[in-house]
């Protein structure tokens, strides 16, 4: 027996996020029967549907079967009420990153377009105290290198301290959300080994097997697969590149193996965001409401990769913007890199988490 | 007799094809009195038509055999002066169509039909319309809410003068108490005034409606055309109608048996009814926080109301709006079986639906509480996949609708003060076939006395009552009966001298058509009468007729038929076929080109309420080894257009079989079965089956006396 007490509040930023008409969902279960991915045993997303019309945000936010979702939009597709149940997902799972975010601000500086200033001025303010700070804070003269303008030694240092400073907060929010699940299931016995049970998920991910099962939208598995390894690879290069400004001559030159993957990476993001941005922008009908957390992402994630490119066609060409574009380039990093748990690109760790979760429990 | 008949085969649509016309007609030349007897290729056509014309004026006849297609069809070409009887023989679909080319037994089956048709014409009467003194052209409507309001509109609007009487002192029922009703066209977001004050007005302002307020019906007698009513409002006061709207409308269930629900346990349970009355009275009230509302509420449910109201749903959807529009902060709760918004009330669930605070769910009350002055309600099977506890501040009970009941039209009837009632008392009506008519004759139920309706749709069926009011007035004054057979200018008559007072007429009328003397001596009231024949059909002493339908037409056309004698081993089975539903069924089955047994005779019969003993008795001592009546469906589903015929027919034929046992004969004789018009597959199957079942008991041993 569950007491309800419906939190309004709640339902109103479902409705906002999600554009969809919430209440006028019938509960005919049409989206549960099209969804490849709901288990036989109480699907998803007829009851999540009814959850948050009824503003249940406590059993949403905890609730595996949001995660297990690929908002594919297959049930959007055969909704006879039109209610979106895919936007509906995609609002909670939002919600649920703000609801795990430590600290909150950072999560509130992304999740309205009147906060993009503050978002965009605190790694400006940031990035210029540290090269301040490295006493480089000018455009330097003579051939383009970077290191000029700011000391590798800095950035690698500076950026690594805020980036083990924000994934430490943001972990807490992530242990906060685990056993948030181990709580809110624990009639239910874990069936399977929780170590098994992820790797079973990286297993998953890396195939991108759930993909395949939507049929409302084909596109999304390869621009998914594309921007996933695109982005893998740049992860690894990146390290690399860490490691080679202690050990090798950094920068490393065009024909570097590791350059060669660092561009081919780029690329594949490049086509990979392209394609998605496409078919937000054209086939709206069937790839549903894309808000404000979809374009920030895809957005800076392009720009990153962008400038990413003509930072280092700026270093060959000797370009006089290369230092502009640079600064630029950090400060996508950032949004893409810091802002990363805080916002929509969070789903890589909560996703994985309640995925694994699931397994655990056998709900799949 | 001395009728002058002429005989007219056509053998056009393969019916020369299949049968010997010459042999045919020479035939019954040879049989019959008849004064000619012509072919013709194609006696639809104008050629046709005048060949006939020609005759009746060179050969003055005053009757015509016409042996081609079914009845049912051409009825506008064949179609001769009043004086002229005619009488078509079906040759097309009940012979030709359905038997084997030139086999013997079809000419045979072709052959008895004529006879029969002949027969029949030498032994009925041009029909003379019984057409009453002082035919009143004023309507009387019982009950001044919405539908009665609607219906006196609309009667005044065709030129009647209209009577409204309403009990209350007010116009406008259970719609005049509504707070605000249901949008029922765009917008659908916003409810609108009740539209019976705007009607209210317009019949309190139409000179055409008289209206009786704080009014009752003491006394009804007479018939269509004249009714004569006794008013009670302080003083009596006696007003002649022709006909009669009964709009009494409903009334809610009484929720004093859904304690288990908390009414009359706890003071915050309300039903949708006293809920709209207190808003009405009180807009400004302050609403509470949460207010929960419980559909089916004695609905659909085997203990209460087994049925829906098909109201309810909307209303409570139209009470959460204006408590939500009157009060932002009240969230309403709506547990429910299955939401029914039928039609365009669906748009108007949907506006209501986008409401932030609107939380329905499907679910079962489990328990209702009363805890520090709220309502804690517990329930089971929710669309939540968990049970639920609500608090809420209020609860309101969507309640349906039950009959008002007709018993205060005190009809002065031999079979009752009200109407005849259907399943869950609403009053009689085929909600399909004739949603109008009751069993009394001139009197049509309209709105949610005759079943649960809402308001657009009792405005649309006190329309349609009207309508049906102002036919039988203008029938009346034909002197043509009504509804279902309309136009129909015979009525019964007795002959009144043999009547022994058995009152089988009177109790098994359909229609209360007879009233009786104190002796019991049926009193006729021919334009209450829908000329079904059921009168006809139970009379032991066989007193009542109508011109073209008769005990000794029918039984004419039984003994015309040639039955042969049992060596031929061609059996003969008399199949009485009711004209509403079995006879199209066969006439279609002709038409699909289905074969049945060429030893049945069929005769098509008003119903088979009507089929009167003697005839079953004529056709067993003729040699007719076995008897099948075909009517419609009987039971509270029922088909049969004088509703109570086959069930009739069915005790009737079982005292016979048992008669039948007692004289040694098998009761497998005589059987009633019962189709669909669109049975004709089935039809069929039945006549088929049946003669074999006949073949296989053996000839008929009266054959051969």
């Amino acid at each position: 027996m569950i007491d309800i007490n419906p939190d309004i509040e709640f339902k109103k930023e479902v409705k906002r996020l999600s554009n969809s008409s919430l209440n006028e969902c019938i509960q005919c279960g049409n989206c549960s029967v099209v969804c490849t991915l709901a288990p036989d045993d109480s699907p998803f997303p007829r009851k999540e549907m009814i959850w948050a019309g009824w503003g249940m945000k406590e059993r949403l936010i905890v609730n595996t079967d949001i995660w297990l979702c690929h908002q594919c939009g297959d049930c959007s597709t055969h909704c006879p009420r039109g209610v979106k149940p895919a936007d509906v997902f995609s609002a909670i799972r939002q919600i649920c990153y703000r609801h795990y975010a430590r600290p909150k601000f950072l999560n509130t500086i992304l999740s309205k377009p009147i906060w993009l200033p503050v978002a965009i001025l605190i790694p400006v303010i940031v990035i210029l105290s540290i090269i301040f700070m490295a006493g480089t804070l000018q455009i330097p003269e003579g051939t383009v290198s970077y290191s000029k303008f700011f000391p590798h030694a800095w950035l690698n240092g500076s950026f690594s301290i805020i980036v083990f400073t924000i994934y430490g907060f943001a972990i807490s929010g992530l242990i906060k959300f685990w056993n948030d699940l181990k709580a809110h299931y624990h009639d239910t016995q874990p069936k399977k080994g929780f170590f098994r049970s992820f790797l079973s998920t990286i297993n998953e991910i890396l195939l991108h097997s759930k993909f395949s099962s939507c049929s409302a939208q084909k596109s999304r598995k390869t621009s998914h697969l594309l921007v996933f390894y695109g982005f893998i690879l740049l992860l690894i290069v990146t390290c690399f590149a860490i490691v080679a400004t202690l050990t090798h001559n950094y920068p490393l030159k065009f024909t570097n193996p590791v350059k060669i993957m660092g561009n081919i990476a780029g690329l594949m993001l490049l086509t990979g965001l392209g394609i998605m941005i496409i078919n937000r922008l054209f086939n709206k009908k069937k790839y549903g409401n894309s808000n404000y957390s979809d374009w920030l992402l895809i957005i800076s994630f392009f720009l990153l990769v962008i400038s990413g490119g003509l930072v280092e066609l700026a270093r060959f060409m000797n370009w006089y913007y290369a230092y502009h574009l640079y600064f630029f380039h950090l400060v996508c990093v950032w949004f893409v890199v810091f802002y990363l748990p805080y916002a929509k690109f969070g789903h890589m760790l909560y996703r994985t988490i309640a995925i694994g979760f699931a397994k655990a429990i056998d709900r799949q | 007799m001395g009728k002058r008949t002429g005989v007219y085969i056509c053998s056009g649509c393969e019916i020369g094809k299949s049968i010997n016309i010459e042999k045919l007609s020479q035939t019954v030349t040879g049989e019959q009195n008849i004064t000619v007897c012509k072919n013709h290729s194609s006696l639809c056509s104008v050629e046709g038509y005048e060949l006939i014309s020609r005759d009746i004026e060179k050969e003055k006849l005053d009757s015509v055999v016409i042996a081609a297609c079914s009845p049912r069809v051409k009825t506008g070409i064949f179609d001769f002066p009043e004086n002229i009887i005619c009488e078509r023989v079906n040759l097309r679909e009940q012979v030709v169509w359905c038997y084997e080319q030139g086999e013997e037994d079809t000419q045979m089956a072709a052959e008895d039909y004529l006879r029969m048709g002949i027969a029949r014409v030498k032994n009925i009467l041009i029909s003379q319309p019984y057409i009453a003194d002082d035919i009143s052209s004023d309507i009387l409507v019982v009950g001044g809410g919405i539908t009665g309001i609607t219906a006196s509109i609309e009667g005044a609007k065709a030129g009647y003068t209209v009577h409204l009487i309403e009990k209350e002192k007010k116009l406008g029922g259970w719609s005049g108490k509504l707070y605000k009703q249901i949008p029922y066209k765009e917008p659908y977001n916003k409810l609108i005034e009740p539209v019976v004050k705007e009607k209210i007005r317009n019949v309190e302002d139409n000179p055409d409606i008289k209206i009786y307020k704080s009014a009752t019906v003491s006394k009804i007698t007479g018939q269509p055309g004249k009714f004569e009513i006794i008013i009670q409002n302080g003083q009596e006061q006696k007003i002649t109608v022709g006909s009669i709207v009964a709009s009494m409308g409903w009334k809610p269930y009484d929720a004093n048996a859904l304690t288990h629900l908390g009414y009359g346990k706890y003071k915050n349970v309300l039903t949708n009814v006293e809920f709209e009355e207190l808003i009405k009275e009180y807009p400004e009230k302050q609403l509470a926080k949460s207010i929960l509302f419980i559909q089916c509420a004695g609905s659909r449910d085997k203990d209460h109301l087994p049925y829906c109201s098909s109201f309810c749903c909307g209303t409570t959807l139209k009470q959460a709006k204006y408590i939500r529009d009157l009060s932002p902060e009240t969230s309403v709760f709506i547990i429910y079986k299955d939401i029914r918004t039928p039609g365009l009330y669906e748009e108007f669930y949907k506006e209501v639906q986008k409401d932030d605070y609107l939380f329905m769910t499907k679910g079962e009350i489990n328990e209702i509480k009363e805890k520090d002055n709220k309502l804690q309600i517990s329930i089971k099977n929710t669309l939540l996949g968990d049970d639920i506890e609500i608090t809420a501040d209020m609860v309101v009970l969507a309640t349906g609708m039950t009959p008002a009941g007709t018993e205060d039209l005190n009809l002065a009837y031999r079979l009752g003060k009200g109407l005849p009632e259907l399943k869950y008392n609403f009053s009689d009506s085929h909600f399909i076939c004739f949603p109008y008519e009751t069993r009394r004759t001139g009197i049509y139920a309209a709105g949610s006395l005759r079943a649960p309706m809402d308001i657009p749709s009792s405005m649309e069926d006190a329309k349609g009552a009207m309508l049906k009011a102002i036919q039988c007035i203008e029938a009346t004054k034909r002197g043509e009966a009504v509804h279902p057979r309309s136009g129909d200018k015979t009525y019964p008559s007795l002959y009144l001298e043999r009547c022994t007072d058995c009152k089988r007429c009177t109790e098994e009328c359909p229609f209360g058509a007879y009233d009786e003397t104190e002796k019991g001596t049926p009193l006729p009231n021919p334009t209450r009468c829908r000329r079904c024949g059921i009168c006809l059909g139970s009379c032991p002493e066989r007193i009542i007729s109508f011109s073209d339908f008769s005990i000794n037409s029918v039984s004419a056309m039984i003994k015309s038929i040639n039955v042969p004698d049992e060596f031929e081993e061609k059996p003969r089975i008399l199949v009485f076929v009711c004209e509403n539903d079995a006879y199209p069924a066969l006439d279609m089955a002709g038409r699909k080109g289905l074969k049945y047994s060429p030893y049945v005779r069929i005769i098509p019969v008003r119903c088979i309420g009507s089929i009167n003993n003697v005839w079953i008795s004529d056709a067993l001592s003729k040699g007719f080894d076995g008897i099948l009546q075909i009517g419609c469906k009987p039971g509270d589903d029922y088909q049969c257009h004088f509703i109570h015929g086959s069930e009739l027919t069915e005790t009737r034929s079982e005292n016979l079989q048992e008669t039948l046992e007692t004289m040694m004969l098998e009761p497998e004789r005589i059987k009633t079965e019962f189709v669909e018009i669109t049975d004709y597959y089935k039809i069929t199957e039945i006549i088929n089956e049946y003669v074999e079942a006949i073949e296989e008991i053996g000839p008929n041993p009266f054959k051969e006396i």
